[in-house]
C-alpha cells in the first residue's frame, strides 16, 4: 500500500543514511590505522576487530561473559525500576512524603554509581550481587525523580474528574495517576536502562568474577586489543538492543492511541 | 457532529430529581506562604430543587472556591453549606456530578469507557455502565464515535463526553465549571441549546459557573452576581422566561442590568453623557 517514493524513502531514511553514518566512522578508523602506521597493539584494524568478534562468538566464555551481564543487568534492573516507580509515586502522592525524601533523594542521585564501587566490593566481593545492586541503585534513582515528576505534571483537571467520580485515594493515585504518566516514565525507564547497563560494565571492570567488563580487562592485561575493542563493541550492541527492545515493549503497551 | 441534543418534545419536562442547595452565610480563606488570602465574604444563596443557578463574577472572586464547597472537597471556613437539608460532607458524594472547564478526558481510555467508568466507580456492574454510557453518548449525538479516544475528538465533541460522564450518573447536583468556555463561540452556543434540552430530561439542580453573561441568561434560572475578591454576593437575578429570547427588550434590559452588577455600562449611556 506504500507510495513507491515513500517506499524509497523509507530505505533511504531507515537503512541508507545509517549505513552511510557507520561506514563512515569506519573509513575514519581505517585511515587513521593506515596514515599513522599504528601497531595492532595500539588501533587494530576494523577488520582485524571484525575477526577477533568473529572468533569471540565461537567461544562459550564469551556467551558465558555475556549472560552474567545481561542477568546482572535485568535483575538489577527490575528491581530499580520497580522500587523506583513504587517510591516516585508514594512521592508524587504524598507531600510528606515528597519534603521528607527530597533532600536525600536530590543528594544521593548525584552520587554515581560508579562512586560506590568500591564500597559493594568490599561489602560483596566481586560476586554478581554487588553489581546487582549497583544496577538498582543506578536505575532507582532515575526512576523515582522522573516518576515523581511525572506525577506532579499530570492534568490537574484529571485528579479532579477521579475525585468527582468518587475514586478513593489510592484508585486515583494508581488508576488515574500513574497511567496518565506512564508514557513519561517508560521513556525515563529506557534511558535508565542505558544508565544502568553502563554501570554493570564500569562495576565488571573494577572488580568481577565474570561478565564482559571482565572479559575486556582481562584481554586488556595480555595486550590483545583487538578482542578489547570487539568487547566494547558488544557492549555498545547489546545496550542499544535493551534499550530499543524496552522502547518497543513500552510503546506497544502505552502509546496514546 | 451535527446531530442535535436530543430528540425531546419541548414539554416533555419532568419533574425535578434535583434537591435544594443551601449556602448560608459561608467565609473561605486560603492561606498560602503564611498569607491569608479572604476569598469569599458572607456568601448566602438557595437554588430550590430543579432550578439552574449561573454563578458570573469578576476572575479570581472565589467562583471555583464555591463549586468546591458544594462538592465537598471544601470545608467552608465559617458558615454552611446545606443539600437536602443536610450540612454537605467531605468525600464521595453520590449525588454529585460535574463538568469542567477542560473536558478531563482520560486519554488512554475510549470515549465510551470514559462515561462508564464513572458508573462502574460508583457501583454499576460492568455491562450495565456500558448500556447506559451508550445511551448518553447517543443523546449527545456521539453515537458514532463511541469506540474512539480523545486525541480524536474535536474540542466542543470532547466537552460533550464530559458533558455526558456526568449526566451519565444521573446526579441531582449538576456542578459546572465553565464547561463551555475553552470552545469556539458558535460551538458553544450549540453546546448550551443541547445542554439546555438535556437537562429537561433529568431536571437535576445546577450550579454554573460561567464568565458569560449571555450564557448566564440562556441557561439560568437564577442569576448570582459576584464581587470582586472577597466575594460577596452583589445581586440575585432571577431570569423570565421571556427574558432567554435575544430578540425582546426583556433580554436587553437583564443584560444590561447583570452587566451593570459587574461594572461594565454601555457604550450608549457614555456617549449621551458627553453630548
Amino acid at each position: 500500500m506504500t507510495h513507491p517514493r515513500a517506499h524509497a524513502r523509507l530505505i533511504k531514511d531507515r537503512l541508507l543514511l545509517p549505513l552511510a553514518g557507520v561506514l563512515l566512522v569506519l573509513a575514519a578508523w581505517e585511515a587513521t590505522v593506515v596514515a599513522y602506521q599504528l601497531p595492532a597493539i595500539v588501533l587494530p584494524s576494523p577488520w582485524a576487530v571484525l575477526r577477533a568478534l568473529g572468533e569471540l562468538v565461537r567461544t562459550s566464555a564469551f556467551w558465558h561473559d555475556v549472560g552474567v551481564s545481561l542477568y546482572e543487568f535485568a535483575v538489577g534492573y527490575a528491581f530499580g525500576t520497580v522500587l523506583g516507580i513504587a517510591c516516585g509515586l508514594v512521592m508524587g502522592e504524598s507531600r510528606a512524603f515528597r519534603q521528607a525524601a527530597t533532600p536525600v533523594v536530590e543528594s544521593l542521585r548525584f552520587v554515581v554509581p560508579f562512586a560506590w564501587i568500591p564500597l559493594t566490593i568490599l561489602w560483596f566481593g566481586t560476586s554478581v550481587v554487588g553489581k546487582i545492586v549497583l544496577v538498582a541503585y543506578a536505575v532507582f534513582f532515575v526512576m523515582i525523580v522522573s516518576t515523581a515528576r511525572a506525577i506532579a505534571q499530570v492534568d490537574p483537571t484529571l485528579t479532579r474528574v477521579a475525585r468527582m467520580l468518587g475514586m478513593t485515594p489510592a484508585r486515583r493515585a494508581i488508576a488515574v495517576h500513574l497511567r496518565a504518566a506512564a508514557p513519561t516514565i517508560a521513556s525515563a525507564a529506557r534511558a535508565a536502562a542505558a544508565i544502568g547497563w553502563i554501570a554493570v560494565v564500569a562495576a565488571e571492570y573494577v572488580g568481577a568474577s565474570a561478565g564482559l567488563g571482565l572479559m575486556i580487562t582481562n584481554a586488556a592485561t595480555s595486550l590483545a586489543t583487538p578482542v578489547v575493542i570487539a568487547g566494547m563493541v558488544v557492549i555498545g550492541l547489546v545496550g542499544a538492543g535493551v534499550s530499543a527492545l524496552i522502547g518497543i515493549l513500552a510503546r506497544k503497551r502505552l502509546e496514546a492511541p | 457532529m451535527n446531530a442535535p441534543a436530543a430528540a425531546v418534545a419541548p414539554h416533555a419536562a419532568s419533574s425535578p430529581s434535583g434537591g435544594e442547595l443551601a449556602v448560608d452565610g459561608v467565609h473561605h480563606h486560603y492561606i498560602a506562604a503564611l498569607r491569608r488570602t479572604d476569598v469569599l465574604d458572607d456568601v448566602s444563596f438557595v437554588i430550590p430543587p430543579g432550578k439552574v443557578a449561573c454563578v458570573v463574577g469578576p476572575s479570581g472572586c472565589g467562583k471555583s472556591t464555591l463549586l468546591g464547597l458544594a462538592a465537598g472537597l471544601i470545608t467552608p471556613a465559617a458558615g454552611t453549606v446545606r443539600w437536602d437539608g443536610e450540612p454537605v460532607r467531605a468525600g464521595a458524594n453520590r449525588h454529585l456530578g460535574m463538568a469542567f472547564q477542560q473536558p478531563g478526558l482520560f486519554p488512554w481510555m475510549t470515549v465510551r469507557q470514559n462515561v462508564a467508568i464513572g458508573l462502574s466507580t460508583r457501583g454499576h456492574p460492568r455491562a450495565e455502565a456500558r448500556r447506559i454510557a451508550d445511551e448518553f453518548l447517543d443523546t449527545v449525538g456521539l453515537a458514532d464515535f463511541k469506540d474512539a479516544y480523545p486525541s480524536h475528538l474535536s474540542g466542543g465533541m470532547a466537552q460533550r463526553v464530559g458533558i455526558a460522564r456526568a449526566l451519565a450518573l444521573k446526579p441531582r447536583l449538576l456542578l459546572l465549571d465553565e464547561p463551555f468556555a475553552a470552545v469556539d463561540a458558535f460551538t458553544r452556543l450549540k453546546l448550551q441549546q443541547e445542554f439546555k434540552q438535556l437537562l429537561r430530561l433529568q431536571r437535576p439542580t445546577v450550579l454554573f459557573v460561567t464568565h458569560d453573561v449571555p450564557e448566564a441568561i440562556a441557561l439560568g434560572d437564577m442569576i448570582v452576581v459576584m464581587t470582586q475578591r472577597p466575594a460577596r454576593v452583589q445581586r440575585i437575578i432571577p431570569v423570565q422566561r421571556e427574558a432567554r429570547d435575544r430578540a425582546t427588550p426583556a433580554y436587553a434590559r437583564l443584560l444590561a442590568e447583570a452587566l451593570e452588577c459587574l461594572g461594565v455600562t454601555s457604550d450608549m449611556d457614555e456617549e449621551e453623557d458627553a453630548q
